[in-house]
């Protein structure tokens, strides 16, 4: 079962493209812009993945790759304990171990709080949006700055 | 732009050899030289991915230009992970093309069976991202993440990638370059040992020594290279637009097209880059030879066998003919040149124009290759 808590993972993106990768990178693949540094949330979908029965020197067979597509958008390679439940599109959640990311599959249970987290957080940030509306309506300043 | 003529072709068997590199190189080079009939070439491009890490030999263009007895004949060593050989044919080309070299030796070769299979898959993995690589991605890892991701985005079967390492099997058999002879059955491949499942060991590649050559020229001869192209795609599979396509093959393939001055519909025989069976079906479809999602179906079909309308791989491909890396991308454009002038017997095919696609690295640095019989 996947912590409680949300991995953040360090990543970039071009401020030209919006790409984002992970690891972070000194430029962007697709442009000679330097990267700003980014941090994403831990979640993200299997985009495809393989069990390697012959690994390279160093890993124990059989070893679980991953390529994972985070919420933001970077995609980022990983191991996993087990593909079994796993599919293209499968929800899961990244975990850091030992500087290594892992994937392992969100169950309905987890996919429910952390739905509750997020749409609670989303709550609390429309909560404060109108808290500065009514803010800046008392003090006769209706311009939205949009921030 | 000058015509470029390939006025000579020569390639060693593929397989375990004996020889060193040096020999091999040098029987591949003699084999092109003779059949051009040109005794001394202006310049010399060598091409070998790995000989640091393979052989622990530098300096490999002269050690090869020396070794040949042209130690007076400028040499350049060209490296482009796999597609080294077409990186070596696409320098070549430049070179006469532009009126640099009126006459150019092409030779390309590997040697790696003396080394364990762990060892070779090390040397070979250098070539991926290394972070990637820090997560034990290989070549089979990364080649396993693209057919699982084409198999359920286009519903390509495993039937459909079987039937292509059948093909180019009953291929090789009459080619006796080739590093494997022998048929191979449908079901023999779909119960053969995952290596990076969905992909299966018969589905992968072999390991071979060899060595290919190509003796271009600015005066005529019976083939022309009427188009090359290059191109490009991030190192990094994670960073890729497109998973289950190759960029590069397709940049590649628009340039080559765009300089033959005609479209894939004239391409009458391929040779393609199918280090991984699935890799000739989205290199058909990335060329522009079938249309997306067709190839599959095609290759069961017999479309691209031996008598089938567009026949790709004769030689047996890289899965039966063998991967000698960089003498692969040469020996594709040799075996494209003897199928166009009649001399592949045992696989010929009634062709007068040919496309090579070679991939270099997990599809980051891809050549394709036009020739045209006169």
């Amino acid at each position: 079962m996947p912590s409680p808590v949300i991995e953040q993972i360090q990543g970039s993106r071009c401020p030209q493209c919006r790409t984002a990768v992970v690891p972070p990178a000194r430029f962007c693949p697709w442009h000679p812009v330097a990267m700003a540094p980014i941090s994403l949330a831990g979640l993200g979908e299997i985009v495809t993945f393989t069990t390697l029965h012959s690994p390279p020197e160093g890993f124990r067979s059989p070893l679980h790759i991953a390529l994972v597509e985070l919420q933001g958008g970077a995609r980022l390679v990983c191991h996993g304990e087990a593909t079994r439940g796993i599919r293209i599109g499968s929800r899961v959640a990244i975990e850091a171990v030992d500087r290594v990311y892992y994937f392992a599959h969100l169950g309905a249970l987890d996919r429910a709080r952390l739905f509750w987290r997020r749409a609670g957080r989303r709550g609390e940030r429309l909560e404060a949006i109108a808290r500065s509306w009514a803010k800046r309506l008392w003090k006769g300043r209706g311009r939205d700055t949009g921030e | 732009m000058a015509s470029v003529w390939i006025s000579g072709a020569g390639m060693t068997p593929f397989g375990r050899r004996p020889q060193s590199l040096p020999d091999l190189m040098a029987d591949a080079a003699g084999a092109a030289l003779t059949a051009s009939g040109i005794e001394v070439p202006d310049a010399i491009v060598v091409a070998t991915m790995n000989p640091e890490e393979f052989l622990g030999e530098g300096n490999f263009a002269s050690r090869i230009a020396t070794h040949l007895g042209f130690a007076y004949v400028p040499a350049i060593r060209v490296e482009t992970a796999t597609s080294s050989g077409a990186a070596a044919i696409y320098t070549g080309f430049t070179a006469v093309a532009s009126g640099a070299a009126r006459s150019v030796l092409v030779v390309g070769g590997e040697r790696m069976t003396h080394l364990p299979t762990p060892r070779v898959s090390e040397i070979i993995g250098r070539s991926i991202d290394p972070y990637e690589r820090s997560y034990g991605a290989t070549m089979p890892a990364l080649a396993g993440l693209i057919t699982r991701a084409l198999m359920a985005r286009s519903g390509l079967s495993a039937r459909e990638i079987a039937q292509v390492a059948v093909k180019n099997h009953a291929n090789a058999v009459g080619n006796p370059y080739a590093h494997f002879r022998a048929p191979v059955a449908l079901g023999a491949v779909m119960t053969s040992r995952l290596v990076a499942d969905p992909l299966r060991l018969f589905h992968c590649c072999p390991i071979s020594d060899g060595a290919a050559a190509l003796v271009l020229t600015a005066s005529r001869a019976a083939v022309r290279i009427v188009g090359i192209g290059q191109g490009a795609d991030a190192l990094a599979v994670r960073h890729r637009q497109e998973l289950t396509s190759f960029r590069a093959t397709q940049a590649a393939a628009k340039a080559a097209f765009a300089m033959a001055g005609f479209s894939a519909d004239r391409v009458e025989v391929a040779e393609v880059h199918d280090a991984f069976t699935p890799f000739e079906l989205i290199a058909l479809e990335d060329t522009g030879l079938f249309p997306p999602g067709a190839a599959g179906r095609a290759t069961l079909d017999g479309e691209t066998a031996l008598g089938g309308r567009l026949p790709v791989n004769p030689s047996g491909g890289l899965k039966a003919r063998g991967h000698p890396l960089a003498a692969t991308g040469i020996a594709q454009v040799v075996e494209l040149v003897w199928q166009l002038t009649g001399q592949a017997a045992g696989r010929q095919v009634s062709a007068r124009v040919g496309l090579a696609q070679s991939i270099g690295g997990l599809a980051t640095n891809n050549f394709v290759t036009l020739v045209e019989a006169s």
